[in-house]
């Protein structure tokens, strides 16, 4: 290699670095375009919506003081009530848990492809899963409330109603994601259609549908904690009439409580799960 | 000769009390023996599910609550009663005619502004949340922070955000800050670092070391070390998963205005107080539309992003 060529080499870097350090003006002027216009749609809303310091601090300082009226943590001479309520949100998760999975299976084999050979059908299918999938599961409750009246029902059928669309595709997916070999194998060796279910669909399709049907008990019993504030059931009525009272040591006792219950839920859920799964 | 002794002991030292039944039978009984254990534990199991099954039936009072026992009754006659009366020649006649769309939706000049509401609530929190979360991620991410005790700490610390109930904070938060927006905006953005400080740690985690080294070798200190090494990289990730939890924070704050918190929310659970019946579907049309509509647009804008990345690897 020639000095000159190595030379050449090196301008050649500095001509890179000397781009990579400075970027060109136009570029340089998008990315502060980008951040002017963050800030800009921030102070927009901000003003927008009155979020001003000064309500900030002042609720921040009430705040604080829920805080230091939480100590000591006390039941409120209730702890009988507030287990059967916990109680009562985990029967509302299991339940509702328990009705979406099984409305789903019917819904997710009309919404697998490998099993609707008819395309209108299972798009349509999806696209009402997906049309439905964003509504929260309180709105839900909410409505279902004043039809069916206060009481844990109407948060079961919230619960379930807003699993139906999420499970419904999962569900088609755990069956599009069949291995059809070991049904061919049946076939091969002369098994008809309920062994060919028996044999190799269910065992392929069981344990996914139960795991994900155990994760969405996880994440109903976090939902349902919630019901109780319109009137389905469950713990959160029993937190709704402390928060209103401003019994924080109370409020905190029940919470902590809950988030007991949700840490051994999720360890024996997922332990079962990782156990489906091999 | 030597050989079959040695098959021999082998056989002895398993199971001395079979030596002399031979091998199948072994098998047979061995194998008998552990699909009758595996029926036993899934009898076991299928017998606890269903007593379980049973105990939340009844504890959630699924039949036989004071409202009568035919839930899919009660249901039809619901959705006959939320169903709007609209006639196909009076549809777009004045908000005066019953039967037209304007009627049915007359109370849009006060559910469209709370509509932004819902929408102005998920972006400021969201892009308030983002940023708060990427110090948080930083200080507990395994590759950045040497310091075991406080890498644990800041993860104790979101993953009990992220137990919480979003709607139990917004309650707690509309009686300290008070009704209206401010509430839920705080509860988003607890929640969005929540979720994110976690996913942008593990993004941190999954980045390449080498350029961050390059850095330092170069004399970076730390904070150049993340500014010119790890943002580059991990950008698109992160927008990625705000868009993500953008999608979220709208269905949260639609629902979270139920409790007091602004939003859509608190007109619904106005209507509710009142009951106009027609007005529950009239406002939850208005929000399943727009959560829908900005899926659509977040998954594209997803999708761009995540594309620009791969082209640039």
């Amino acid at each position: 290699m020639t000095i000159a060529m190595e030379m050449d080499q090196t301008s050649q870097a500095e001509l890179i670095l000397h781009k990579a350090v400075h970027p060109p003006l136009s570029k340089r002027v998008q990315g502060l375009g980008g951040v002017v216009v963050l800030a800009l749609v921030m102070g927009w809303i901000a003003v927008d919506l009155e979020l001003t310091p000064e309500t900030f601090f002042r609720g921040l300082s009430r705040l604080g003081g829920f805080f230091s009226s939480m100590w000591p943590l006390s039941d409120g001479g209730d702890l009988q009530r507030i287990l059967y309520a916990l109680a009562q949100t985990f029967a509302m998760a299991f339940a509702g848990t328990a009705v979406a999975a099984i409305i789903s299976v019917p819904l997710g084999l009309l919404g697998a492809k490998t099993i609707v050979p008819f395309a209108p059908i299972h798009f349509a299918i999806r696209r009402v899963f997906d049309f439905f999938r964003g509504i929260p599961v309180l709105v839900w409750a909410l409505i279902l409330v004043s039809a069916f009246g206060l009481g844990p029902f109407a948060g079961v059928v919230a619960l379930a109603v807003a699993d139906i669309p999420v499970l419904s595709k999962l569900y088609a997916e755990a069956f599009e994601n069949i291995d059809p070999k070991q049904a061919e194998g049946l076939k091969a060796s002369g098994a008809g259609p309920m062994a060919s279910l028996r044999y190799a669909t269910l065992p392929q399709v069981l344990p996914v549908m139960a795991s994900q049907g155990l994760f969405y008990l996880e994440s109903n019993f976090r939902n349902a904690a919630v019901l109780g504030i319109v009137g389905a059931g469950g713990i959160g009525f029993e937190l709704e009439e402390r928060i209103k009272m401003f019994a924080f040591d109370q409020v905190i006792f029940i919470i902590l409580l809950y988030m007991i219950c949700v840490a051994i839920l999720d360890t024996l859920s997922g332990r079962l799960r990782s156990n489906l799964i091999h | 000769m030597a050989r079959g002794d040695f098959v021999d002991t082998d056989l002895q030292k398993s199971s001395p009390s079979s030596r002399s039944s031979d091998p199948v039978a072994t098998f047979e009984a061995e194998r008998s023996k552990v699909i009758g254990r595996r029926r036993f534990y899934r009898l076991f199991f299928l017998l606890g599910t269903l007593i379980l099954f049973i105990w939340s039936f009844s504890v959630s009072e699924i039949f036989g609550g004071d409202m009568g026992s035919d839930p899919l009754g009660r249901m039809l006659t619901f959705l006959d009663k939320m169903t709007p009366d609209l006639e196909a020649p009076l549809l777009l006649e004045g908000a005066e005619t019953p039967g037209s769309f304007s009627n049915w939706y007359y109370g849009m000049p006060l559910w469209g502004p709370a509509l932004l509401e819902t929408v102005q609530m998920a972006i400021f929190a969201t892009i308030l949340g983002a940023f708060l979360s990427i110090p948080a991620a930083l200080l507990c991410s395994r590759n950045l922070v040497p310091y075991a005790p406080l890498r644990a700490g800041v993860r104790r610390i979101l993953e009990a955000i992220r137990t919480l109930p979003d709607i139990i904070v917004a309650m707690i938060l509309v009686a300290a800050f008070g009704i209206g927006p401010l509430a839920g905006v705080i509860t988003i953005v607890l929640s969005t670092v929540g979720r994110l400080g976690k996913l942008f740690s593990e993004i941190n985690e999954n980045a390449d070391m080498r350029q961050l080294e390059g850095i330092r070798s170069s004399g970076g200190n730390w904070w150049d070390q993340i500014r010119y090494g790890l943002f580059p990289q991990v950008a698109p990730g992160y927008a990625s998963y705000a868009m993500l939890k953008f999608e979220g924070n709208i269905s949260a704050a639609a629902a979270l205005g139920i409790v007091g918190a602004g939003g859509i929310g608190i007109e619904l659970a106005r209507a509710i107080t009142y009951t106009q019946f027609t007005d529950y579907l009239a406002i939850l049309l208005m929000m399943t539309v727009l959560i829908f509509a900005i899926d659509i647009a977040s998954e594209a804008i997803r999708h761009r992003l995540i594309g620009v990345k791969v082209a640039s690897a």
